[in-house]
């Protein structure tokens, strides 16, 4: 699926992944391949997202995330 | 017309101002970039946010977005003035304080009178001008434009949406330049707070909507998002104005160099001429003196 990491200053993240793990409002969830369309605010925390395989780390302050036909978006503060 | 050294002395005081504008001008060229670079950055997270914001709008019943879209009575107007730090950027400044004292004068003249209406000043030029008024002022955040980014304007978003919520102020207006292109900026006022649900412009029937999960329920999304949503369009407003400046700057030391030009070439005519009139005198002189030897 594909992922974009977008900040108000500049975009961290574009591309292929295959597993995202956000902490959302209200609780921590993965977002796998064919996951359902999803509005969540996020919270405090660590995006890791893998991308081949490989494991990145992003802290978040507030954000949301929305989920719609295999396009992931997240929208983050970072302060 | 002078004496030769005193237009000298010009075209030398001519062509060093020159060579300031010129430098000025490549130099803004250049934070010109940088500043539409990061109005291109900012722009997919702003669109992103309107097009959740209208989805999620579009699915809720009723318009809950909480205490940022009341609307109340105005008795409190504070009124965001966005000017540059530096001056020579021809009109920019000027622009928005005589916008800023019209909208004073005619739309809040009956609270004016009264002393509700405040003025906050971001950049020097305003704070000049606005910090003498001392009943007018509310206060002034200089600094942003030295490294603007938007872990520094949104501290400034949260105060003013504090001050909202607590009832300091019932109506918030932003006067802005907006960047247009290098060469044309417009004045903008645009209602800050209370926040106006957004308006989207292709009918809202043809758009399909997905049945999202929420989480939490939609209220407190909403809620969520609408703070993002007033910090993003003050940010927004500051890299315009930002982008503007220097624009607006290129353009008026574009134009002083050309001016500068245009006096060097009258300069440079006007030497030629008291240096030619000079050497004509001589000669006649010259002459002159010969033919006296020769009688």
């Amino acid at each position: 699926m594909n992922l974009e990491i977008i900040t108000p200053d500049t975009k961290v993240f574009s591309g292929e992944a295959t597993s995202v793990i956000v902490p959302g409002k209200a609780g921590v969830f993965q977002v796998l391949e064919n996951h359902a369309p999803m509005l969540s605010a996020l919270r405090k925390g660590e995006i890791r997202y893998k991308t081949a395989g490989v494991e990145h780390n992003y802290a978040v302050e507030t954000g949301v995330i929305e989920v719609l036909k295999n396009k992931v978006v997240i929208l983050v503060e970072t302060v | 017309m002078g004496s030769l050294k005193e237009v000298r002395t010009r075209i030398a005081s001519v062509s060093s101002t020159q060579q300031i504008t010129k430098a000025m001008k490549m130099v803004s060229a250049a934070k010109l970039r940088r500043a539409q670079d990061a109005i291109i950055q900012m722009r997919p997270y702003a669109n992103k946010l309107r097009e959740i914001l209208e989805n999620l709008s579009q699915n809720l019943e009723s318009s809950a977005g909480g205490a940022y879209t009341k609307v109340r009575p105005v008795n409190n107007v504070l009124i965001i003035a966005v000017t540059s730090n530096r001056g020579l950027c021809g009109g920019f400044n000027a622009n928005v304080i005589r916008t800023v004292n019209r909208m004073i004068a005619t739309r809040y003249n009956e609270l004016n009178k009264t002393g509700n209406v405040k003025v906050w000043s971001i950049g020097k030029k305003a704070s000049d001008f606005y910090s003498k008024q001392k009943t007018m002022f509310a206060g002034q955040s200089n600094t942003l434009f030295t490294e603007l980014n938007f872990a520094n304007v949104a501290p400034l978003a949260e105060q003013f949406m504090k001050e909202f919520v607590d009832g300091k102020y019932d109506h918030i207006e932003l006067v802005y330049n907006h960047f247009k292109n290098a060469a044309v900026q417009n004045v903008s006022a645009e209602q800050f707070l209370p926040l106006q649900p957004p308006t989207s412009k292709e009918k809202p029937v043809n758009k399909f909507i997905p049945d999202y999960i929420f989480e939490p329920v939609k209220e407190d999304l909403v809620k969520e998002l609408i703070p993002k949503a007033l910090k993003i369009q003050l940010y927004k407003s500051l890299l315009e104005s930002h982008a503007g400046e220097h624009g607006a700057r290129m353009t008026s030391m574009n134009k002083a160099t050309d001016n500068a030009q245009e006096l060097l070439k009258a300069l440079k005519l006007s030497y030629n001429k008291a240096r030619q009139a000079a050497i004509t005198g001589e000669i006649l002189e010259i002459v002159g003196g010969a033919e006296a030897l020769n009688n």
